[in-house]
């Protein structure tokens, strides 16, 4: 009896032992960071150091552009729903206003568009036949650019 | 002086001349050994039978490290599993990063 508790009690220990240490080992780690997200191409695109180094200072130089129209966004979606917000409770709207906040988003979106396209485009010139296509059916998961990146 | 015939005499003059025994015969025995064997050697009950199986040093050995298997086993799906979610939740932050109108609404892209 005791042996066979002995046994089972081992069996148990050596199972969530070996699987406790595995995964431990091998967890991914979670990254957010723009370093973190480009280490993670370079592993999954199979970047050489020279490719990889390449892409980086393309996404580097891009980034605060970026970051500053994604804000720009973020503001104009605010600004989007005051306009609705006025419209719903006053029952009025300030067309030569919205006129020109529709030109502005216009533009904006055109813009970056236009950004994402080229550092999409620059970073797949360094990039082989192979990695390329890879890379562009991971990037034409973005709503927005398939369209421009087919055209 | 006679004696008088025993009755018992036709008996074993008939004994004398025994059959040949079956061809089968040796199978037979050792058949009936066979399941009388098992029959001692296998014990009643799951728990007897247990005990029988971990009392094996062999067996034991191959219960651990089989356990041991089946957590690396358990772990490298846990960890593929995992590999596939944090690659989906890495591309969708490298969109998110590289193009600034995914933080808009569908909507709001192309107008």
């Amino acid at each position: 009896m005791k042996r066979v508790l002995f046994t089972l009690v081992l069996g148990l220990i050596a199972g969530l032992g070996s699987h406790l240490a595995y995964y431990r080992y091998h967890e991914p780690a979670s990254t957010d960071t723009l370093e973190g997200q480009l280490a993670w191409m370079k592993t999954e695109l199979k970047l050489s150091d020279s490719q990889f180094a390449r892409i980086k200072d393309l996404h580097h130089a891009s980034h605060p552009r970026l970051q500053a129209m994604a804000a720009q966004v973020a503001q104009m979606q605010t600004e989007f729903g005051e306009f609705e917000r006025t419209r719903r409770t006053t029952d009025r709207v300030d067309f030569l206003e919205f006129a020109r906040f529709v030109e502005i988003r216009r533009n904006l979106n055109r813009e970056c568009l236009d950004s994402t396209r080229q550092l999409v485009l620059a970073s797949a010139e360094v990039m082989t036949p192979d990695q390329r296509l890879r890379y562009i059916r991971l990037v034409a998961t973005a709503e927005p650019l398939v369209g421009s990146l087919l055209n | 002086m006679n004696t008088p015939p025993d009755p018992l005499d036709s008996l074993l003059d008939r004994w004398s001349s025994t059959p040949d025994p079956s061809s089968r015969l040796s199978a037979n025995v050792w058949q009936h050994i066979a399941v009388s064997e098992r029959a001692t050697a296998s014990p009643k009950g799951w728990w007897p039978a247990l005990e029988s199986w971990f009392g094996r040093p062999a067996f034991a050995i191959g219960f651990v490290a089989g356990c041991a298997l089946a957590g690396l086993f358990m772990a490298e799906l846990r960890v593929s599993h995992l590999q596939r979610e944090r690659n989906a939740q890495l591309a969708r932050s490298y969109l998110l990063l590289i193009d600034p109108l995914l933080n808009a609404p569908p909507s709001d892209h192309r107008s």
